[in-house]
């Protein structure tokens, strides 16, 4: 059964067919009178020749009007559509638009600054090419369903963030634009919320919002038109084996498939010349020192990615704290597809929330060029010190490594070292310290462990130094557990290093690669080869590090044995030092500079464990944790960018937490939680939500890659920037060629046939 | 030409062709009978300045003509005989029907003569010379019958009375050949040059009968056919209608789709009169409106003295 695109065009065009036919009346009227003499001869001709000219000129006639059918029918745009409904006249065909709304859609072309060069995204693109889809489809008969949805919303129904979960939600609910048909009374309609379409800050992915609109086109058997309107970035393309499998029942169903292609660059390389080609995205803001304390210099790092195939220079960083803009950073050079990492320092006056914000000069992709970080500064940072050392003895371990942790006034960490009894464990509330250090102590019973792992599967840091008082089979029992346990290794005992007699100068200590240890390795460092260890605590020789454990060491001695190692435990980390804090047996914490920066080092690298855990992507919740009975269980969300408040009321989560979420994170900026305690203290908690750097990727897929990576799926691509979808893109075989061959034989026949009767005028008479 | 001659009869006598005519000799065929000196030689014995022969008076001879010398010496009684020129009696029949007023659509150009006006002009050039060098002149103006009929004279300012007619208002009815040609050779008393201008347009059996009894009654007839270069050559495009002048109905044609047919059944059609025309002793000759007045007249005339040269 046909069908046809611009039925008004075959409306418009079908009168015009007459044309021949008035042309001929009028002609009639209109012809030459000559008073002919010779009528007798002429009569005779006519006689002769009347049936064969009658018979052409009737044929010709049909032909020029067959020429003008033709021509209408072509401005209509005909399709045969395939569907038996077709034929019964139930004609409908669905159209589902899956729109990627991934903020690398926001990719600017054009400059803006020519007039007759309008700067244009990849998501205007795409809305425009919605728009001309659906202008179309009210012009084209039959019910012409128009879904549209964004990547963005389907993948938070399927991942159930919505508030109905992809088996419930509705065809209305999951699609941000429903329609039954698309007619010329609600196009306008249509249109607007077209309009109102903009990126989402999130990284999107493909596959979620195929499954989720999959079951839509069940038992439409082969009615259904699926436009994927994208900018096929890399990123998305990875699981295109995922997108295959989705598109792969879809497309044995007979559903036609199109691939819109937003982000083609080809015909913008002319007036994108004024642009930076590259695209940098702000990586990462993170405040690498410890728990951020006031009235102390923080040091802070910014990472900067450089997408593009060619290195960037003299890149100027904004800075921003608590919104004022401060002294800026500059990055010399960022090597092509690499990143570059500067450091700065911030100093917060008051204790309290604050925010840092790094921003890149405009690019291409204006989205991913600033980041926030959000820190709560505090007076001071509690370390938990576990020692069974009386606390007069001035020359323990907890003495050497608070003096570490905490030299004075003249040079303030903000740490506040707490040195506690073993007890303490189970009696202190461990999360409120920044970090816990456990020294040379003696077996713990499993009250004072399960909260020390639990502790540090939140996200805490725990420091193990052995010593005389370690019953290290306890450890292998309770702590090291078949690493079960916190414990990184396995220990078989305290032994002597003994000297090296073929190089008696080696340094005991050799640095690792390892962050922690990063500033003194390298290179053979004075103050770590000052280092002398007399005795330690061996590994059991029958361990071997389990791969993907994330064991790592910091330190070894010089006879390649463990002398520092880690091991992640749930979202923090346990350490151990196999040796003693205090000079018993090392020297390294007497009078030598490198024990002072090892330990704030390590104490930094824990205490941001749990800050890493504070950072917030695009579309993750924010989780505030309450304490019961202090707190009271309401608390205000104020959202970004209007400061929108969303009220939510905490319950008892299953860890047994009083605890409530915010789940609407899809803006990117600073989120504020605001509760009040039950005394009436208001109490404030800021977190920064950013986007997901790797979208700022914006290497694309080739289009030779493309139907490489959807093999068997028969689509077609189009170019949204051309605004004109393909002849054969709205369902049924279009029927434009076969016609326009039909119309060129017509009309040389026609051509023909005139020249046959005569009608063409000669060019001299004889 | 002398003064009398209107404006309009200028129209038919141009200077310039009566300049180039005027060097040409019009000469009659042997067995054309006159009554007045010229330049032909006549078959027939009479009064002349020319002497022949003597012979003998028989009863009945004119009593004026017997030489009275010849019988003052011999006593018998002769009558001398001269070589007698005789005129030409010319006749001139122009075709007057409607078809021949046949006006070619040619809005590029100036408007040309119609076939009547061409017809009219070269008669009018004929019966000048003729009368400039003595030879009676008449001339007919007929459709179906004879509308204007000028006899023939030999005084020069017959040739106003004859460009008269010529001008006079017709009627044009169809064309009736044998009506008038058999009239026209029961009303002409002696033998002569009969000139027919006309398209022919008509009965061909009509025509060939009536040029037949023309040749019985001893006539000369000459046949000028003409005819416009739209007839010959059927030029039209365009939608087009025909509407007949003569014959009725008509026609709502693209002309270009019937051409081959017209120039088909034209040629037959000229074929045959120019067959019939041979068959009836009658000269015959085409023209086309296009060409030159004085130039068809210099073809007829040396036309005519090629064939008189002959008989």
């Amino acid at each position: 059964m046909p069908t046809f695109d611009f039925m008004t065009l075959l409306w418009w065009g079908l009168p015009f067919a007459a044309a021949p036919v008035i042309i001929h009346l009028i002609n009639l009227l209109r012809h030459r009178v000559v008073r002919w003499p010779a009528m007798e001869f002429l009569l005779a001709s006519q006689r002769k020749y009347r049936t064969r000219i009658l018979l052409k000129q009737l044929l010709l006639l049909l032909l020029r009007i067959l020429a003008i059918v033709g021509l209408a029918l072509l401005f209509a745009q005909p399709r045969w559509d395939k569907n038996l409904g077709g034929v019964l006249g139930g004609n409908r065909t669905r159209h589902v638009v899956l729109l990627d709304d991934s903020y690398s859609m926001g990719e600017v072309f054009g400059t803006g600054d020519s007039s007759d060069l309008p700067a244009t995204t990849a998501m205007s693109r795409g809305r425009k090419m919605v728009e001309r889809l659906i202008e179309e489809l009210a012009a084209t008969p039959g019910q012409q369903d128009f879904s549209l949805g964004r990547l963005s919303r389907l993948q938070r129904t399927f991942s159930g963030d919505s508030d109905n979960t992809a088996g419930a939600a509705t065809d209305e609910q999951l699609f941000d634009i429903y329609v039954e048909a698309v007619t010329p009374q609600n196009l306008d309609s249509v249109r607007t919320d077209v309009q109102k379409i903009r990126t989402s800050a999130t990284t999107t992915e493909i596959v979620p919002g195929l499954r989720n609109i999959a079951p839509l086109f069940a038992g439409d058997d082969g009615s259904g038109v699926l436009w994927l309107i994208t900018d096929l970035r890399s990123n998305d393309w990875r699981a295109s084996e995922d997108i295959a499998d989705v598109l792969k029942p879809l497309a044995d169903t007979g559903i036609e498939i199109h691939i819109v292609d937003t982000a083609t660059t080809e015909s913008d390389t002319e007036f994108l010349k004024n642009l930076p080609r590259s695209n940098l995205t702000v990586e990462r803001i993170e405040m690498i020192g410890g728990t951020p304390v006031s009235n102390v210099l923080l040091p802070w790092e910014v990472t900067v990615r450089n997408y593009s195939s060619s290195p960037s220079r003299q890149v100027s960083l904004t800075i921003r704290e608590d919104r004022l803009e401060r002294p800026g950073v500059q990055i010399d050079s960022i090597p092509a597809g690499d990143i570059a990492t500067v450091r700065f320092e911030s100093r917060f006056q008051n204790t309290g929330s604050h925010t840092v914000e790094v921003e890149l000069p405009v690019d291409r992709l204006p989205r991913d060029n600033r980041r926030t970080a959000a820190v709560e500064a505090v007076d001071e940072a509690e370390v938990l010190l576990i020692t069974t050392s009386d606390r007069k003895n001035l020359e323990d371990d907890a003495f050497y490594l608070a003096t570490a942790l905490n030299p004075g006034a003249t040079a303030a960490t903000g740490l506040r070292p707490r040195i506690e009894q073993p007890r303490a464990l189970t009696t202190l509330e461990l999360n409120d310290f920044d970090s816990i250090w456990l020294l040379d102590v003696p077996p713990l019973d499993t009250r004072a462990i399960r909260p020390l792992e639990d502790y540090a599967r939140n996200g805490g840091g725990v420091v193990f130094f052995v010593g005389p008082k370690t019953d290290y089979k306890s450890i292998n029992e309770f702590l090291f557990r078949n690493g079960q346990g916190i414990f990184p290794v396995p220990l078989a005992g305290a032994v002597d290093l003994l000297k090296d007699q073929q190089n008696p100068n080696a340094p005991d200590i050799v640095a690792e690669e390892h962050p922690i240890v990063a500033i003194l390795s390298g290179r053979r460092n004075p103050f770590l080869d000052a280092v002398g260890v007399d005795r330690y605590m061996a590994v059991d020789r029958s361990f071997q590090a389990p791969a993907g454990t994330g064991l790592r060491r910091l330190l070894s001695l010089r006879n390649k044995a463990f002398f520092a190692v880690e091991k992640p435990f749930g979202e923090g980390m346990g350490v151990a030092f196999l040796s003693t804090a205090a000079p018993t047996w090392n020297n390294w914490a007497r009078n030598n500079p490198s024990w002072v920066v090892v330990m704030l080092e390590l104490e930094r690298h824990l205490a941001r464990l749990q800050r890493e855990q504070d950072a917030v992507l695009v579309g993750q919740p924010i989780t505030i944790t309450l304490q019961q009975g202090i707190d009271q269980v309401d608390v205000d969300f104020i959202l970004p960018p209007d400061e929108r408040v969303v009220q939510e009321v905490a319950s008892i989560d299953p860890n047994g937490n009083l605890a409530t979420a915010m789940k609407d994170t899809y803006e990117p900026g600073t989120y504020k939680a605001r509760w009040q305690t039950v005394s009436g203290a208001r109490r404030e908690l800021v977190t920064a939500v950013n986007i997901n750097p790797i979208e700022g990727n914006l290497e694309r897929v080739s289009l030779s890659e493309l139907p490489d990576s959807l093999p068997g799926i028969p689509f077609l691509y189009d170019r949204a920037n051309d605004l004109e979808p393909r002849d054969e893109s709205r369902g049924g075989t279009s029927l434009v060629r076969p016609l326009l061959l039909i119309l060129f034989i017509v009309l040389v026949c026609e051509q023909i046939l005139g020249y046959a009767v005569s009608y063409h005028r000669t060019s001299k008479r004889t | 030409m002398n003064s009398r001659v209107t404006p309009a009869s200028k129209q038919y006598l141009p200077p310039e062709v009566l300049a180039r005519i005027g060097r040409l000799d019009l000469r009659a065929q042997a067995v054309v009978e006159g009554v007045l000196a010229g330049m032909h030689k006549s078959p027939y014995k009479g009064n002349s300045v020319e002497f022949l022969q003597h012979r003998e008076y028989t009863r009945g001879d004119d009593l004026r003509r017997v030489d009275w010398k010849v019988w003052g010496r011999q006593d018998r009684f002769y009558v001398k005989e001269y070589e007698n020129e005789t005129n030409l009696r010319l006749f001139l029949l122009v075709d007057g029907s409607a078809s021949m007023d046949y006006i070619p659509p040619r809005f590029d150009q100036a408007p040309g003569l119609t076939k009547y006006d061409y017809a009219a002009t070269l008669a009018a050039s004929l019966a000048w010379l003729g009368l400039s060098q003595g030879d009676a002149v008449g001339a007919s103006v007929f459709d179906e019958q004879i509308r204007t009929n000028v006899p023939p004279r030999t005084n020069r300012s017959h040739l106003n009375s004859l460009i008269a007619g010529f001008e006079k208002p017709r009627q044009r009815h169809n064309s009736d050949f044998h009506a008038v040609l058999r009239n026209l050779a029961e009303n002409l008393p002696r033998r002569g040059l009969v000139i027919i201008f006309s398209d022919l347009f008509g009965d061909r059996d009509a025509l060939c009968k009536g040029l037949q009894i023309l040749r019985q009654r001893g006539h000369d007839v000459a046949i000028c056919h003409i005819l416009d270069d739209d007839e010959i050559d059927f030029p039209f495009d365009g939608p087009t209608r025909f509407e007949g002048l003569e014959a009725g109905g008509e026609i709502s044609c693209n002309p270009r789709a019937l051409r081959d047919g017209y120039i088909e059944a034209m040629e037959k059609f000229l074929a045959e009169v120019r067959n019939r025309s041979a068959a009836s002793q009658c000269d015959y000759q085409l023209t086309r409106t296009s060409q030159a007045v004085d130039k068809t007249l210099v073809n007829f005339l040396s036309r005519r003295s090629r064939t008189r040269g002959r008989s």
